[in-house]
């Protein structure tokens, strides 16, 4: 039956699985399970069904991975042959292992292993993967096994009861097959995860005229010349070219910046237009030029003459008089800005595709294609992982992977003998990836899109918040609900709040209440203290604000925090000392919050204690729009914060939260705090006191923390409140409640003739 | 979803279909292990080598194993 054959999902790949819609498997009469014989124009090759997804339903379509397409010689879109085949299991089966493997021991289990449940047949090449998958760079370290002859003949398949022998004569030819194969890169779709739309996008603009090139002449359009990939660095631009080259399999060459500038005049674009013919004679082809910001950058900014030069060069070749034919030109940039203008115009970089940081489910697919040749233990979680991974790009997943393999590793070095040239195969079968070598990697690697903001998302989280109901629940409508239901929010109509404002008297909880809402949206977090956005250069602090957002829009959904905000944004018209850089860094914060940009998933939360402080323009609606205010806790809420900080320790029965409660009026969280650390201070201090050093150990169950201590702290910590500062607290929610604007103009005129 | 979760922690790669009269779990434990499987009830109950273990679902289930392929099937109104 003739099928459509389509990219398998990331977490199937690499089983020899191949998805068919239910239709067709009910038309062959085949159940999951079945080996299935595909065949291609110029090969063939065994899986098993797998069901197929629900997408496919009824479209005649057959899912295979990357290593299936190559074996059948097939790529994306075209037609197989699959038909029900006979397989055999094989009782015995002699492999021939490449000259050069320097592995040794007995091998056999360890090939049993990874071919296990693989149908292969007499003279075949299987790659085989030896112990960490990942170590070795995307799909490399794949050790190619010929498969000598099999027992019973023809098609078997491999199971844990064959025997594996190694033949005697090593396969030479193997080892060149390898070297010419590393010419065109041997990435497949499957191996980039979370960028699904991306990939299509591209392979439209780039498949499709390569393939059937009557398409674009019966529609009377010029088939796209070029694509721009851009995005932060390590997303994967350079893979998806990779692999698109691979997958079409187009003739592939890339240009490297600095490799083509020559010191001899006329040398460096000599060099250009050679790789451009060179690409032309073997038409189809793919040139990709990765970091194209080096060699086109702006014209009129450069001061080097070879750099206009270049451009210029660059320019003819991708939009010259002469037809290119079949030559499509891939660049990859992560500062699209810096690129010549003249080259983003239709007719050159047709298309300019963006490549963004992924999302969980993105992420959880990168993990995936990187442990897919890890030996991991059972029961670690990938969407864990996925969870805790917010900002990790492609590259920083595969550098975990490849720290937490780097573990396992370590944990086996002392049964190294690294004197020795071969590695015994009993080791190489121990090597396992255990979940505390995944927390332990996570610890080393920080999310490089983030790196300079990055916080790391603080564990605290909504129980750790005492009192404060009200507040809380506010929060959470301003900045969990839009980010958990924008379905909801796009019904009614609604935009989200752009940012909130807390403030409060010293101490409340702003900064806590942050912390929380950071933990729980499951967003970036980036927090700006205020004076470090200041440079001394002008013009550089306002470009901090700049690039605060940018970075957040980049990796959206994000808070920004700005603690202290009335630091960076005091009421412009007041400063006159410091040159204005204050004002304009308010500007810029203004223009951020309610600019022409979009803001999308981003919402600012500041803190404060003098909201009196505040430029005005900052605080009206549409920009910090929601003003909480975070007051000082009543009864029932000092009695929560009590909670919550006596949660842990040993309190003696004649503690009382309630009365408590009732004798810190005017105490603020902080307070609370140091008043409980106070009373276990004064408890450890009698107890050490009083106890022999030498049984402190065995004694220390008993200390219980008593009424007493607590009477002895309240006395040594006081209310950091009195009731001025809450009167003016609350005169202020009341003139946020109606913005006082008689007042406002007052002072504006103060100001002016100042 | 219980069922899902017990094969995927059993290091299967596990699918989930829903067609319009029945829904489908397909665990794949590589074909070269020796699995067997039994229907007692609601129970479906998994044997590999040495080591049997019981998975719970609801209603009645249909199961079989193929190469390493492992078929649940459930009528529609369950939800495993």
């Amino acid at each position: 039956m003739k099928l459509t054959v389509k990219p398998l999902k990331q977490k199937d790949a690499g089983r020899g699985l191949a998805a068919i819609d239910r239709q067709a498997m009910s038309e062959m009469e085949l159940e999951n399970g079945d080996y299935i014989i595909v065949k291609g124009d110029s090969g063939r090759t065994v899986a098993r069904v797998w069901p197929g997804y629900p997408e496919d339903q009824g479209k005649g379509i057959v899912r295979i991975d990357g290593r299936l397409r190559k074996e059948t010689g097939v790529g994306i879109d075209d037609t197989v042959n699959v038909e029900k085949a006979d397989v055999q299991p094989a009782t015995s089966l002699t492999v021939a292992l490449p000259q050069n493997l320097r592995v040794r021991g007995n091998v056999g289990p360890m090939i049993r292993q990874n071919l296990s449940g693989q149908a292969v047949t007499q003279g075949q090449t299987v790659p085989v993967s030896f112990g960490l998958g990942p170590l070795s760079s995307m799909s490399g370290q794949r050790i190619p096994l010929k498969v000598a002859n099999t027992e019973p003949g023809g098609t078997v398949v491999v199971t844990d009861s064959t025997e594996i022998e190694i033949s005697e004569q090593p396969a030479e030819q193997l080892t060149d097959e390898e070297a010419k194969e590393r010419e065109t890169p041997s990435v497949t779709y499957e191996d980039i995860g979370g960028l699904d739309k991306e990939l299509e996008q591209v392979r439209e603009m780039i498949e499709l005229p390569m393939r059937h090139p009557e398409l674009f002449q019966q529609l009377g359009i010029e088939p796209p010349k070029g694509v721009l990939l851009h995005g932060p660095p390590g997303t994967g631009k350079t893979l998806m070219a990779r692999a698109v080259a691979n997958e079409i399999d187009a003739y592939f060459t890339d240009i490297s910046g600095p490799e083509i500038m020559s010191k001899y005049y006329g040398e460096s674009e000599e060099q250009m237009r050679e790789v451009f013919e060179e690409a032309e004679e073997n038409s189809p082809a793919v040139i990709f030029i990765d970091e194209i910001d080096s060699i086109a950058p702006k014209r009129g900014e450069t001061s080097g003459d070879v750099e206009r030069r270049v451009v210029a060069q660059l320019l003819s070749l991708m939009d010259g008089l002469e037809e290119r034919g079949q030559v499509i030109v891939i660049g990859a940039t992560n500062r699209v800005d810096a690129i010549d203008p003249a080259l983003r115009r239709g007719g050159r970089f047709d298309r300019e595709i963006e490549v963004g940081v992924p999302d969980k489910e993105g992420r959880k697919e990168i993990l995936q294609v990187h442990t897919r040749g890890m030996p991991l233990v059972e029961g670690i979680d990938l969407d864990q992982y996925a969870e805790s991974t917010h900002g990790f790009v492609g590259a920083d997943i595969a550098g975990l992977t490849k720290e937490a393999a780097m573990n396992a590793l370590r944990r086996i070095r002392p049964e190294l003998d690294l004197e020795e040239d071969e590695i015994d195969a009993d080791t190489l079968e121990k090597l396992q990836v255990t979940e505390q070598d995944f927390k332990h990697a996570m610890k080393g690697i920080e999310p490089s899109a983030l790196r300079e903001v990055f916080v790391e998302v603080p564990e605290i989280t909504w129980e750790d918040v005492g009192g404060l109901e009200e507040t809380k629940e506010r929060l959470r409508e301003t900045i969990q609900w839009p980010l958990e239901y924008p379905g909801v929010f796009e019904q009614m109509d609604m935009q989200a709040a752009k940012g909130v404002m807390m403030y409060g008297p010293p101490g409340t909880g702003k900064t806590l209440l942050a912390k929380a809402i950071a933990n729980e949206s499951q967003s970036n977090f980036i927090s700006i203290k205020g004076p470090e956005l200041l440079n001394k250069y002008v013009g550089e602090s306002e470009k901090g604000v700049r690039e605060v957002f940018e970075k957040a829009r980049a990796n959206a959904p994000t808070v920004v925090f700005f603690d202290e905000i009335d630091s960076i944004a005091g009421e412009r018209g007041q400063h006159s000392g410091d040159s204005g850089v204050g004002e304009r860094v308010v500007s810029q914060l203004l223009t951020e919050l309610d600019g022409l940009e979009e803001l999308e998933d981003v919402v600012v939360i500041a803190t404060t204690n003098r909201p009196d402080l505040i430029d005005p323009a900052l605080v009206r609606p549409g920009r910090l729009d929601r003003h909480i205010h975070v007051p000082v806790p009543d009864e029932e809420g000092r009695r929560k914060i009590f909670e919550v900080h006596t949660r842990g320790k040993p309190l003696a029965d004649d503690v009382d939260l309630d009365e408590l409660a009732e004798k810190t009026e005017g105490y603020v969280g902080a307070d609370i705090e140091a008043v409980s650390r106070e009373a276990s201070m004064a408890a450890t201090r009698e107890f050490i006191n009083s106890v022999d050093p030498d049984d402190v150990d065995d004694s220390v169950g008993n200390v219980r923390v008593t009424a007493a201590h607590f009477d002895q702290a309240l006395e040594e910590v006081s209310a950091s409140v009195d009731e001025e500062t809450r009167e003016r607290y609350e005169e202020i929610e009341d003139k946020f409640g109606r913005r006082d604007t008689d007042k406002a103009g007052e002072n504006e005129v103060g100001r002016t003739f100042h | 979803m219980e069922a899902y979760k017990q094969l995927s922690e059993r290091g299967a790669e596990v699918a989930r279909r829903e067609y319009s009269d029945h829904v489908e779990l397909a665990a794949d434990f590589g074909p070269a292990q020796d699995i067997d499987v039994d229907v007692v009830g609601e129970t479906v109950i998994v044997v590999t080598d040495g080591e049997s273990y019981d998975i719970d679902v609801d209603g009645t289930p249909q199961a079989f194993i193929k190469n390493g392929v492992l078929t649940i099937e459930l009528d529609e109104e369950a939800d495993s």
